[in-house]
């Protein structure tokens, strides 16, 4: 037990040194790479990490007759989430889940103190020596508190309140609900129903099963499937229609959305925000192809009043592209990112 | 003899009666399709000549003999909107809320009533029965008066459809016009039922009459359900409106009308949803009392009393997330628009607050089992380990509450690199979310647990391997839980949406075989010493109220968000909402109106409960009578 504790609070130690590097800038961010497609469970990986050595700090404190006070534990633990997640997450989080993500843990913190009694009694008690002030340094507290916290409240107030030359904060929905039918070259699509006519098997059958089979492998690398190149000129069938829409892709789209498709395009840094990474879980892999189908046809433009502000640029490609040409292309990304289209089934 | 002779005819008349009321309304409701629906066509056929004008409907696509008037096209204006100097909509939202609420806790109090009174019955232990007994009379006796109230602002909520919305009701009316009469009889038989219920349980208080009492309280809930099921069919229409062609003429068929792509799921999840809330209520109820208790019996009773009424609720919230999953889907299969709009677009915000509300309610369930812990001798071993059950919760919690649609500035939005943040994009899908809450579920069972042997060692020879069973049982779950999760990122998203069943599955296992596991175990257990009923922390109590007020307000908020998913349809698709508020409020504006309406509620049942303290009040004066009302004294055991 002793020496698992002992493991942990080296780990603590380690973790503490290269966060407080973090802070201080004397060590870049990146030292432990947060890898792309595992960030998410990599953070919840260090947290865990984090709080097994936390525990074995503490319990090694113990053993060495230097207990570390419950109350400097609560207060410790909760500046080291707020520290974390300004100075470890890259690309930087925003303020607005920060805020919702420190206020959790801040009830996080509450709820581990007072869970008994006696943790919480002990929490509380240098809280209450300084309130109670029997020793000069406490009377002293209690006085600078009576000062200190008025000024920073109003501080804090004055900073909310004051006017700013900031941009605007935006609530942008990224994916407005589509209609129920969009018209594309005079005809009308059902987005509930239609389909892409190029999603065929061999037989030139629609077959969602068949298609995705051939797609790249998702993960790093996104690797192309044997016997399943599109660039392949005998490949006919849904793989020479990818190649098809990966030209037109090409031809159009890549200067924004990139040639990995991440959004990071030759011109993509001219707009903010930045055009959609279809390699993030978030975008196509959430939606049906219709939905992708009338994005593309009607561009930013065509956005409905819930996707106010207008943040897109995207042209409507209805007035360059034939109906083909755009279920062609919708076929590539999701070829290319190895992604799914949603289905209802 | 005699007498008792007399009052079991008397019972077994008084349950007959209620079966009979209860079966009224579908003996009228029989000969109403030949009646109301095909006779008048059939008529209407002959004196036009055989013209018969056929419809098809919306939803179920069949063929029908169109017998109703075309869904009004309304304007702005007196006529189809009359007004008071005042939004319309904001004044039938409040009559509609206030509605639900009271609604809800009288059809769910008495199924706990229901619960108790039966337990009281099965129980062996006389003063515990005696004991249970009682609290399910305290409990009926509080929904008494509510159920007063529910029936004022029913008729208050007419009449504010009447005066202000009178074409949008005036077709609702027509469409409903088989059934609303029955809503009506439903509603009589709900009363006599519950009047019958409360005034008779002194009188039908032992032995076969106590049974008869019980089905009674079967009879009630019966009817309570039913009746439920119709007002749902009512927002089911609004929503997924069925029965009716594309101009919304009623086609004659009112089981079309009333079954719904989505009646079934919102049934399921109101039914739910409602005994949840009347348990935190009747937990708030207990707390408010333990916390101005003046004695140590009060606050045992009222302490035993918000622990039954929590652990009730509680039963019930645990599913209610896997039935808002059905609903939701059911609205994605129904219209993808709408589910878009929902969960990814204008109500999405709307949707992380919803999942914050959902997260206190696990959070505050599980701090009080912990401060319960604390109340029994011998759980201080399991208490240093509770950092990690707030860790674990906390993370469920965390991942649950991502948003999808982030807050941002344009310069963050520019310094993340995009709208998709690498880390949190992926928290921010059904497959992270799915895997956060069945976490947090997990972990409030796990907390369940350990309370129900906080006291109690375990006797059986194979205790040692129980334990270790249990442990690697849940250290399982929580692995299959997430990869789960995680896995549902690398699959089609239909598949991914069925990868709930066994997450669902894994976390449902964990509550009803380790459950059964443990209550085997601590079969003969060892006792550490007893439950110290009333000496329990405050914090505990404060927890309780935290839960009542999360499930108030996120009731409200639901509602607003299954209202305003319609934009601007009075019924989806088929009747336009032509007055000057057909839009959808800010997410300030609605939140702030919701507030209003859970600030409201709680002021207006304090004073129900203040109603029903002043009859407790007298109870003294009767207690030596022998009727239930003398200050009960808690249960030894949970």
């Amino acid at each position: 037990m002793k020496a698992l504790m002992s493991l942990g609070a080296l780990i603590g130690v380690a973790g503490l040194l290269l966060l407080g590097g973090m802070i201080f800038d004397v060590i870049p961010s990146t030292t432990v790479r947060l890898v792309e497609g595992y960030m998410p469970m990599q953070m919840l990986f260090e947290l865990t990490c984090f709080v097994a050595g936390f525990a074995g700090l503490s319990y090694m404190m113990s053993v060495m007759g230097m207990p570390f006070p419950r109350f400097w534990q609560g207060i410790g633990f909760w500046a080291f989430i707020l520290l974390y997640l300004k100075y470890r997450v890259y690309p930087p989080i925003p303020f607005s889940v920060r805020a919702m993500y420190g206020t959790v843990s801040l009830v996080a913190v509450f709820m581990w103190v007072s869970a008994s009694e006696e943790d919480w009694k002990k929490f509380k008690q240098p809280i209450m020596n300084v309130l109670d002030a029997q020793t000069g340094l406490n009377r002293l507290l209690r006085y600078a508190y009576l000062v200190i916290l008025p000024i920073l409240i109003g501080g804090f107030s004055y900073n909310a309140m004051v006017p700013k030359s900031e941009e605007p904060i935006e609530l942008r929905t990224v994916h407005p609900a589509p209609p129920a039918s969009t018209k594309v070259h005079g005809k009308t699509y059902t987005l509930q129903t239609s389909q892409n006519p190029y999603r065929v098997n061999q037989e030139g059958k629609y077959d969602q099963e068949y298609t995705n089979a051939n797609i790249v492998e998702q993960g790093m690398g996104r690797l192309m499937k044997p016997n399943a190149n599109p660039w392949d000129d005998k490949n006919q069938g849904y793989l020479k229609y990818v190649r098809e829409g990966g030209e037109i892709f090409f031809q159009n789209c890549h200067f924004c959305h990139g040639d990995n498709l991440n959004g990071r395009g030759l011109h993509a840094f001219a707009f903010n925000p930045i055009p959609a990474n279809f390699t993030d879980p978030g975008t196509i892999a959430q939606l049906q192809e219709t939905f992708i189908f009338w994005r593309v046809s009607k561009g930013g433009i065509g956005l409905p009043n819930e996707g106010f502000p207008w943040a897109s640029v995207m042209p409507p490609w209805e007035q360059h592209l034939t109906v083909d040409e755009i279920w062609k292309v919708i076929l590539f990304e999701y070829w290319h990112t190895g992604y799914y289209p949603r289905t209802w089934d | 003899m005699g007498l008792l002779t007399g009052k079991r005819v008397f019972s077994i008349v008084a349950l007959c009666m209620m079966v009979g009321l209860l079966l009224l309304p579908i003996v009228i409701a029989l000969p109403s399709p030949a009646i109301g629906e095909e006779a008048p066509a059939g008529d209407a056929a002959k004196k036009d000549g055989d013209k018969v004008e056929k419809g098809r409907d919306v939803y179920y696509k069949t063929e029908g003999i169109v017998v109703g008037a075309p869904a009004p096209k309304t304007t702005d204006g007196p006529k189809d909107y009359p007004r008071y100097n005042f939004e319309s909509r904001v004044l039938i939202w409040f009559a509609n809320q206030q509605h639900l609420y009271y609604g809800s806790f009288v059809l769910a109090v008495p199924i706990f009533c229901m619960i108790i009174e039966f337990m009281g019955v099965v129980t062996k232990d006389k003063a515990l029965a005696k004991r249970y007994d009682q609290l399910a009379y305290d409990f009926i006796k509080i929904s008494l008066t509510a159920y007063s109230l529910t029936a004022i602002l029913g008729g208050i909520l007419i009449f504010t459809f009447l005066t202000l919305y009178p074409a949008f009701f005036g077709y609702l009316s027509s469409i409903f016009r088989p059934v609303m009469h029955i809503y009506a009889l439903m509603f009589v038989a709900e009363s006599g039922t519950l009047y019958i219920y409360y005034y008779g349980w002194d009188k039908m208080k032992e032995g076969f009459l106590k049974w008869i009492h019980l089905s009674m309280s079967v009879v009630l809930n019966v009817i309570g359900t039913l009746l439920m099921f119709l007002a749902n069919s009512w927002i089911g229409f609004m929503m997924s409106p069925a029965g009716v062609d594309e101009q919304g003429r009623y086609l004659g068929n009112i089981w079309h009308v009333i079954h719904t792509a989505l009646w079934n799921p919102l049934n399921l999840h109101r039914i739910l949803g409602n005994m949840a809330f009347g348990g935190g209520v009747v937990a708030a109820y207990a707390a408010y009392k333990f916390l101005s208790a003046k004695t140590d019996e009060d606050r045992a009773h009222y302490d035993w009393m918000g622990y039954i009424a929590m652990a009730l609720g509680v039963a019930f919230l645990i599913p209610l997330p896997f039935a808002g999953y059905w609903l939701m889907r059911e609205v994605y299969a129904y219209r993808q628009q709408m589910g878009i709009t929902l969960m990814g677009g204008l109500l999405a915000w709307l949707f992380i607050i919803q999942a914050t509300m959902i997260g206190i309610l696990f959070l505050s369930s599980n701090y009080y089992l912990w401060q319960a812990m604390g109340r029994m001798r011998g759980a201080e071993k399991y208490q240093r380990y509770i950092k990690y059950l707030v860790f674990l919760l906390i993370c469920g919690f965390l991942v649950f509450i991502t948003p999808h649609t982030m807050v941002m500035s344009p310069a963050e939005l520019k310094a993340m690199g995009g709208q998709q943040h690498p880390v949190l994009g992926n928290f921010g899908v059904m497959s992270a979310k799915n895997g956060g809450i069945n976490v947090m579920i997990t972990t409030t069972v796990l907390s369940f647990i350990w309370y129900m042997r906080g006291n109690k060692v375990s006797t059986v020879s194979w205790a040692k391997f129980g334990n270790i069973f249990m442990g690697v049982f849940f250290a399982c779950a929580y692995v299959n839980i997430i990869w789960l999760a995680i896995y549902g990122y690398y699959i089609p998203a239909n598949v991914r949406v069925g990868l709930s069943v066994p997450q669902v599955a894994t976390t449902l296992s964990c509550l009803f075989f380790m459950f059964a596991l443990n209550t085997v175990m601590m079969r003969g257990a060892k006792q550490m010493g007893p439950i110290e009923w009333g000496k329990i922390s405050v914090r505990s109590q404060y927890a309780l109220i935290m839960l009542a007020t999360a499930f108030t307000w996120m009731m409200a908020l639901m509602g607003y968000i299954r209202s305003s998913v319609r934009l601007f349809w009075h019924v989806n698709e088929i009747m336009r909402d032509n007055s000057p508020w057909a839009y959808t409020h800010t997410v300030g504006f609605a939140a702030n109106m919701i507030s209003f309406n859970v600030l409201f509620f709680w002021i207006s049942i304090l004073f129900v409960f203040w109603m029903g303290s002043l009859a407790a009040k007298k109870a003294p004066v009767t207690a030596t009578a022998g009727i239930p009302g003398s200050v009960p004294q808690p249960a030894a055991s949970h």
